[in-house]
């Protein structure tokens, strides 16, 4: 039995192996396949806990990590340390199904020893007691190797849980010869946003989608505008999803969507990659990450891309965002967290490690040294010879960095998904009553989890 | 029945009930036969009455356990586990649970829980409304081939059987990518033929996705049904038709009062596992997800547990989600079985 996904599918229905049996496979989803992965890898020995690694001892440790290109830096890591031999399992970031892969590992008490957790996930692994404590490894003496918000949002207390790997500083990415086809500039407001979104509908073209299932992306427009969705105080969480900038936000895409100027389907799947061929799509509110996805998905478009600043909510201000951005996490059951550490902090800080992250597509590095913007460059001629790391090397000295991450996101992004789904869908569902229903979902659902909450 | 015709189907009908008592007689005796030449056996190999129902204990202890074995750690085992932590809470202190965790007795909260969200009831409402269109759909569908198959004037049978049941050997998972491809819209040459023709269709809008859903889903399994159709429609024994032949039936008759009549069980089967099948609807959504804002992670029930286990990592309360699933299937198939038997007793 393969874990998640297979008991209670159709396929087996079918099979003909007997009604009750089937029935009950059902009920026992989850707990059939705790089951079954405690059977296969239960060779730990049981109760056995973190250990040096004597001198001369050959380990191997297992990565689950997605970041295009990754086995590079790693083959260099283990070219130079043939005794801590570090293996690379693929898990595919498809909606957040990497993480339920983790979840169910650490569950089963059989995760990996290290896994690419974003930033925003990785509070949902402290909550069970997931992730390992790297303060006493060596982590605290190489904080300032890291930029200080990206490092700031895997300490929690006094602790260290997680290297930050790379972050995504938002803009706009558009098509330069369309826009000057049509007469237009990239807008600098989101006032002037809006007017452009009408003027590119009358072209027949789309300036974007808002795609209800992406809660991280409208996370990044909330962000800008300054809302602060979660604060942790003591013992206590806050959640103020519903706060003021934020309903700025909605009420602006919900004219967009009611007046169908913005499309709705998901952005980053094959529709939009094909929209993006085509140019019926002429704009995406990305991040530093994104140029690697239309270079790699819409080559013909070649010289046509810019990039610009995010629009802006008041004239002249200076506000950015961060979309995504990664860390490299060591799991708790991770019997060799010293050298679990060290290889963490390496692949986020070696100069040469960094490049070839940057040449695979990871991000924007949350090292402070060993690269600098121009790097990040590596499509320029795509975009038409822009420097536009610059764009993005201004917005990232921009971030908000008192912004927090809530300790269950991946929850949050399916109430996200679930209440503008409906508001997209249904014209009797506004938006604004659409985030009240996600701030009253999510204030319950931490309490459920067992913890202190209250709504701000 | 109406007097007119009283006379065909009513003695073709007794016909056919003679014949399935003479055959399930058949059977029964030659079993019992086997079984008496057996035990002779036995004893004729000079093992005394005692020691022979010994060892067959024993013996048959033997060829038990490794079933019951199985049966007892991928059965009972699951269930009593599910039931167990559907029962728990987690608790935490500190805003992290970094304070310490732990799970406590929580009673049936997790059931009022479930019971008292809006999603998982939605979903179950929407797989009903699945149920209701899809299977008496696909079940009409696979009797319709089954007897155009089974007819005498049927050619290529091997081959067109073989076809519409290939389907079936295409895992869920693929057969929905396959299908989302002919869905989503800038890719599918569906769509793009559609609209040549001036015609704006969405397969993946909230109101078509779930019968673009059950079309995957009748593609996938109509052939299996059909199959399973075919099998009962061959154990007819031949004397039936000869005797219909020399009554005088049409084709149409045939089928219509012999095979229909007698395919009945099969039909029950086939529709009790489209019941499970469809309450367990799963896969088909969570590949069209990504692809499809309208599904959204309460979909289906199981689509909703899915998400509370894995995402939320709400261990319990999808425990108790599942014990609830698994509960509805239940009441749904014996349900139905209970009212088909309820309806024979009323035939009779």
């Amino acid at each position: 039995m393969s874990t998640g996904a297979g008991p209670g599918t159709r396929a087996e229905a079918g099979a003909g192996r007997g009604v009750g049996r089937r029935a009950v496979l059902g009920a026992a989803a989850a707990a059939g396949a705790t089951l079954a992965a405690g059977c296969g890898g239960g060779d730990d020995g049981g109760g056995e806990g973190p250990r040096v690694r004597k001198k001369g001892e050959k380990i191997t440790l297992t990565f689950w990590a997605w970041v295009p290109g990754i086995e590079k830096p790693v083959a260099m890591w283990n070219e130079r340390h043939p005794e801590v031999r570090v293996k690379v399992e693929k898990v595919s970031p498809v909606d957040g199904a990497q993480y339920a892969k983790m979840h169910a590992a650490v569950k089963a008490g059989n995760p990996p020893d290290l896994g690419q957790i974003e930033y925003m996930t990785v509070p949902s692994f402290l909550l069970g007691n997931g992730l390992a404590d790297l303060t006493e490894h060596g982590a605290a003496e190489v904080k300032d190797r890291f930029t200080g918000w990206q490092w700031a949002q895997s300490v929690f207390g006094k602790s260290v849980f997680a290297i930050p790997q790379a972050s995504g500083p938002m803009g706009l990415f558009y098509r330069e010869d369309l826009f000057g086809r049509w007469g237009l500039e990239p807008p600098a407001t989101w006032e002037e946003y809006e007017e452009t979104a009408r003027r590119v509908r009358a072209e027949g073209a789309y300036i974007e989608t808002f795609a209800p299932t992406n809660g991280y992306r409208f996370a990044g427009y909330a962000w800008q505008a300054g809302a602060r969705w979660f604060r942790a105080e003591g013992d206590e969480w806050t959640v103020t999803v519903d706060d003021a900038p934020t309903r700025k936000v909605v009420d602006l895409w919900e004219r967009l969507v009611r007046e169908k100027l913005v499309r709705t389907d998901p952005d980053r799947q094959n529709a939009w990659y094909k929209n993006l061929q085509t140019g019926r799509i002429a704009a995406w509110l990305g991040a530093g990450w994104g140029d690697a996805l239309i270079v790699g998905n819409a080559p013909k478009t070649k010289g046509a891309w810019r990039v610009a600043p995010l629009p802006q909510w008041r004239e002249g201000d200076n506000a950015h965002a961060n979309w995504g951005g990664s860390t490299t996490a060591v799991f708790a059951k991770c019997r060799y967290p010293k050298d679990a550490t060290d290889f963490a902090v390496w692949l986020n800080s070696d100069p040469r490690a960094l490049q070839a992250l940057i040449e695979g597509g990871a991000g924007w590095p949350a090292a402070t040294r060993g690269w600098k913007p121009a790097d990040t460059e590596k499509n320029r001629a795509f975009f038409g010879g822009q420097h536009y790391s610059d764009v993005f090397a201004r917005a990232d000295r921009a971030v908000d960095t008192r912004w927090q991450w809530g300790p269950l996101m991946d929850t949050f992004q399916q109430r996200f998904g679930d209440a503008f789904t409906d508001a997209v869908t249904d014209r009797n569902m506004s938006f604004r009553k659409a985030l009240a229903q996600v701030q009253r979902e999510t204030v319950t659902d931490l309490k459920d989890k067992g913890l202190k909450v209250k709504a701000g | 029945m109406a007097p007119p015709n009283a006379r065909g189907p009513r003695r073709t009908g007794r016909t056919g009930h003679t014949g399935h008592a003479d055959y399930t007689g058949r059977t029964g005796l030659t079993r019992r036969t086997g079984l008496t030449h057996r035990t002779g056996l036995t004893h004729r190999t000079g093992l005394t009455h005692r020691t022979g129902r010994a060892r067959h204990t024993r013996s048959a202890a033997g060829f038990l356990l490794p079933f019951g074995a199985l049966f007892l750690l991928t059965f009972v085992a699951p269930i009593a586990y599910a039931l167990y932590e559907s029962l728990l809470k987690p608790t935490r202190s500190g805003p992290l649970g970094l304070g310490g965790t732990g799970t406590a007795f929580a009673g049936l909260d997790n059931y009022a829980h479930a019971l008292d969200d809006g999603l998982f009831l939605t979903g179950f409402g929407r797989v009903l409304l699945f149920a209701v269109v899809q299977i008496p759909l696909m079940l009409l569908l696979a009797t319709a081939l089954a007897l155009l198959l089974d007819s005498a004037s049927a050619r290529w049978v091997g081959f067109f059987r073989t076809a519409y049941f290939l389907p079936y050997g295409v895992p869920g998972v693929i057969a929905s990518i396959l299908w989302g491809f002919l869905y989503v819209p800038g890719i599918s040459p569906l769509v793009e033929l559609a609209r040549g023709v001036g015609a704006d269709v969405d397969f993946l809008s909230q109101s078509t996705v779930l019968w673009s859903i059950a079309n995957i889903v009748t593609w996938q399994f109509t052939g299996y049904n059909m199959l399973v159709l075919i099998a009962q429609l061959k154990s007819v024994p031949g004397e039936l038709y000869e005797a219909a032949r020399i009554d005088g039936a049409s084709a149409w008759q045939t089928a219509r009062h012999i095979k229909l009549a007698l395919i009945r069980p099969a039909l029950v089967l086939t529709t009790v596992f489209s019941i499970i099948g469809t309450i367990q609807l799963f896969a088909e959504p969570m590949v069209l997800k990504p692809l499809a804002p309208a599904i959204d992670s309460g979909y289906t029930p199981n689509l909703h547990a899915y998400h509370q286990a894995f995402k939320s990592n709400n261990q319990h309360a999808a425990a108790a989600e599942a014990v609830l699933i698994a509960l509805v299937a239940c009441v749904l198939s014996f349900g139905f079985l209970r009212l088909v038997g309820s309806q024979r007793e009323r035939d009779r």
